[in-house]
């Protein structure tokens, strides 16, 4: 019985951190219409600007405290007036993907300048616990209580009280109408911006303080749980995305309890999906509101695409075929290798988020279904590697169409919301299913590629498989997008409600280009497994996903070409340049922020 | 009520929008006299409310000028032409639905800092809109069209602007409430305000106006004193399309 109360009072505690991080994200939802993906990297910054007040200056905490917010804060200026204000008259995907440019830049800054390793943040409070009721609590968790609670309060006066709070509450609910009433509309942004990142660092600081320890992956983390917490509560809807960071932090601690610390995630994903199906405008949310985001296909950037004549493409597609004749290193075969399995996964990520519009970031959950399935049937059943493959890949189809189908009646943000949620609840499953997927430990051993009997050891095999596989896919892909089925997706993404009036149906659609993407994706990832003999469930993670995406969006969103062409650039010129591995993420994030503001149509154009 | 300068208050001149390829105005110019009430006509996608828009600078016109009371409005922000004294009632009026009535109207002073003139200004749209008082502290989006349309024009008159655009005040209401907006109207611009509103609903809005335009496909095709244009047939006729053969 105390147990239990420890359990609510650790999920109220974490839901409190959860809530400071969810308020932002509403605050500058209501206003901006967009989901912050750098929101967890604020919190990251301001655990590690925490970091070294306490350890280096050893600031004391009230004082530590302010430090963290109005440096926090800075850096939320900082991204608006240069990350996103530029983007303000731009297509709708330009500020979600720039945020997520952002977070890639931030936490990859954050992890240069401290190392990716682990540091203690010492809370800088006595360390004892009070009896209460048959549960305790500690002088942190009070802290982390009073913060919450003064936080809300400070909001609740600034929002009801101050001439700014009432410019936010009218930007949030008519935009355009509040111009009108003369709101400066860039100021509501700055004061949103601001005071979510404020909020933000400081979670981080307090979260640091509490598991006394910081590292770089808590920044994704952050921005997964403070979205779940707002979805639940409601897009934009500030008081309900604290009572949704409550839920959540309780849903957590009681899952915990019952199922162990490995399922805390799985629960907070499973509870964003069931809400995204059944009520997508969150729980509070009365019915006459609109729907999530009227999006139609001003979501991509429309542009003419570059006509590159099939002559050009053949002799280039012969130059790759005969280049391992000549005598080229092992390293550059290497290198094209992972192009061409990168360009599957992009062939796939293109079809569906550029054809379809569905901006998915959990695609790296494709490959490891695809890589699990074709290890697991060649390790256990003894199937032959080359049908295990293609097992893998129908896998892929069959399942990850099955698990993104609750997600088909959504649009624009909240696909790229239950995406990343689906993509997290798959590596979540292969952690915990531990009789099937072997868990933690993951598979090793897994045989190497063979065909008909033959075995792929020697790179020059493996470059020819791996390339032939993708030339058959962006062919497939190709007569694809030239039949009735690619106009049908392109009419969906450019306006589904129109498309539905025209008797399309959009759950079959979505289904066909999740099926035809889950397949070669599942392929990328089935022949990835051979290759490497080892995976395990951090293999293929959201890292990739973002990877797929700059890749795509490189390209040019739809474009076949592109997607292989981006592949080829993003895993090649690094090379080229021989940048080292720990700025590759780096310069991943800022090639994504110059396209979207320069180039939001991709190298060869969207189609 | 004129002021006696002969410079129009608002001027529109030779201005051609764009939507991207597609041109919206071309080479239109339309003035607004002090005090006068001066309506737009026009059947669907004539280009009325893009006017408004670029009145408001919410819309940029490719060339062409705008000015208001002799000083140019080009390159100025929405906020920056509001605190210059041009109020706007938007089409289907866009309340702050989840905002009280009270807050709705205050939010119209939003440009001002007196805030015992903006007391008494309160006090004042309550006896303008006397239904308005038992629901100051309602949801905005919870009252009715006609309601919301009574809120909507107290919110513009609480900057105390010189001018108030409007973008078709009767649309979607009932007639009790249609004969109540003009009525409201004529009151606006009997204080002083001078008035310009895009309407569809002809007959209605010249009964008010003192000029008035028809706009068809983005050019002027019609122009002048209202009482001229009550009996044309040329009006009519532009809405279905058939200036050439009239």
């Amino acid at each position: 019985m105390s147990s239990w109360l420890d359990y609510t009072i650790n999920g109220l505690i974490v839901g409190n951190v959860y809530a400071l991080v969810a308020v932002g994200l509403a605050l500058i939802f209501g206003v901006s219409r967009l989901i912050n993906f750098a929101q967890g990297s604020i919190y990251l910054v301001g655990a590690y600007i925490g970091w070294v007040a306490v350890v280096q200056l050893h600031t004391p905490l009230p004082l530590t405290i302010i430090v963290v917010a109005a440096a926090a804060a800075i850096v939320g200026l900082i991204i608006e007036r240069f990350g996103l204000r530029p983007l303000q008259n731009s297509v709708r995907i330009a500020p979600l993907l720039a945020t997520i440019g952002i977070s890639f830049v931030l936490d990859q800054l954050v992890m240069l300048t401290f190392s990716p390793n682990p540091r203690a943040l010492p809370s800088q409070l006595p360390d004892v616990r009070f009896q209460v009721g048959g549960g305790t609590i500690g002088p942190l968790d009070l802290l982390i209580a009073g913060v919450g609670l003064t936080s809300a309060l400070l909001l609740f006066v600034f929002l009801r009280y101050s001439k700014l709070g009432w410019a936010v509450r009218a930007a949030s609910q008519d935009r355009d109408a509040a111009m009108q009433m003369g709101v400066d509309v860039n100021r509501v942004n700055q004061a949103v911006f601001g005071i979510a990142a404020a909020l933000g660092g400081v979670s981080g600081m307090l979260v640091g303080m509490y598991y006394n320890q910081i590292d770089t992956a808590m920044s994704l983390q952050a921005t997964l749980k403070g979205v779940v917490a707002e979805v639940v509560g409601g897009a934009g809807n500030v008081p309900g995305a604290v009572i949704g960071s409550l839920l959540l932090g309780l849903v957590e601690s009681y899952g915990v309890a019952v199922f162990g610390t490995s399922y805390r995630n799985l629960f907070a994903f499973l509870l964003l999906v069931v809400v995204l199906v059944l009520r997508p405008n969150g729980l509070f949310a009365s019915a006459r509101q609109a729907p999530p985001e009227p999006l139609t296909g001003t979501f991509i950037a429309p542009s003419r695409p570059v006509r590159i004549p099939w002559w050009a493409l053949a002799v280039a597609a012969a130059g790759f075929a005969v280049l391992p004749l000549f005598p080229v290193s092992f390293y550059v075969l290497q290198t094209l290798i992972n192009a061409w399995l990168l360009g599957m996964l992009a062939l796939s990520l293109t079809l569906v988020a550029g054809t379809m519009g569905q901006v998915s970031l959990g695609h790296a959950a494709l490959l490891a279904i695809g890589a699990y399935t074709s290890a697991l049937l060649s390790l256990t059943l003894n199937v032959p590697v080359g049908l295990a493959v293609i097992g893998g890949g129908l896998m892929s189809a069959a399942l990850g169409t099955l698990l993104i189908s609750p997600s088909f009646r959504l649009r624009g943000h909240y696909v790229s919301i239950a995406t990343l949620a689906i993509g997290e609840i798959v590596s979540l499953v292969i952690l915990n299913w531990e009789s099937v997927t072997r868990g933690p430990i993951g598979i090793s051993g897994i045989p190497p590629l063979s065909v008909f009997g033959y075995d792929l050891i020697s790179p020059t095999s493996i470059y020819w498989f791996s390339f032939a596989v993708m030339v058959v896919l962006a062919l497939l892909q190709g007569r694809l997008l030239t039949s009735h089925l690619g106009r049908s997706f392109r009419a969906i993404r450019d306006d589904d409600i129109a498309a539905r009036a025209y008797g399309l149906s959009l759950n079959r659609y979505k289904s066909l280009a999740f099926i035809f993407g889950g397949f070669a994706a599942g392929i990328s990832g089935g022949i990835a497994a051979h290759l490497y003999s080892y995976i395990n469930h951090e293999t293929f993670n959201t890292q990739q996903s973002i990877l797929a995406l700059t890749v795509v969006i490189l390209g040019g969103l739809g474009n076949v070409v592109g997607a292989m062409l981006g592949a080829v650039a993003l895993v090649g010129l690094p090379e080229v340049f021989r940048i080292a591995a720990e700025y590759r993420i780096l310069i991943y994030g800022i090639v994504l922020l110059l396209l979207v503001r320069f180039r939001p149509q991709g190298l060869l154009g969207t189609m | 009520m004129t002021t006696g300068a002969s410079e129009p208050l608002l001027a529109l001149s030779n201005v051609n929008t764009f939507y991207g390829q597609a041109q919206v105005h071309f080479d239109l110019s339309i003035t607004v006299a002090r005090g006068h009430i001066v309506c737009l006509l026009g059947g669907n996608a004539s280009g009325k409310s893009t006017t408004m828009k670029i009145i408001l600078g919410l819309v940029k016109p490719r060339s062409g000028n705008v000015t208001f009371d002799g000083a140019s409005l080009i390159g100025l922000t929405t906020p920056q032409i509001v605190r210059r004294g041009i109020a706007s009632v938007p089409e289907a009026r866009r309340l702050f639905a989840d905002m009280s009535v009270r807050e709705n109207i205050l939010m119209g002073a939003f440009v001002r800092n007196d805030r015992e003139a903006v007391a008494q200004d309160l006090d004042k749209m309550l006896t303008l809109f006397p239904k308005l008082g038992q629901r100051l502290s309602q949801r905005a989006g919870s009252l009715s069209g006609g309601e919301q349309q009574m809120v909507a024009m107290a919110r513009a008159l609480m900057s105390r602007p010189r001018m108030i655009v409007m973008d078709e005040p009767t649309m979607g209401l009932s007639p009790l409430y249609v004969d109540r907006v003009l009525e409201l109207i004529r009151a606006i611009n009997q204080e002083g305000v001078s008035v310009f509103m895009v309407e569809q609903n002809a007959s209605l809005a010249l009964e008010i106006a003192h000029e008035a335009y028809v706009l068809q496909t983005g050019k002027i095709v019609l122009s002048g004193p209202a009482r001229a244009l009550k009996d044309d047939p040329r009006v009519r006729d532009a809405y279905l399309g058939g200036s050439e053969a009239a």
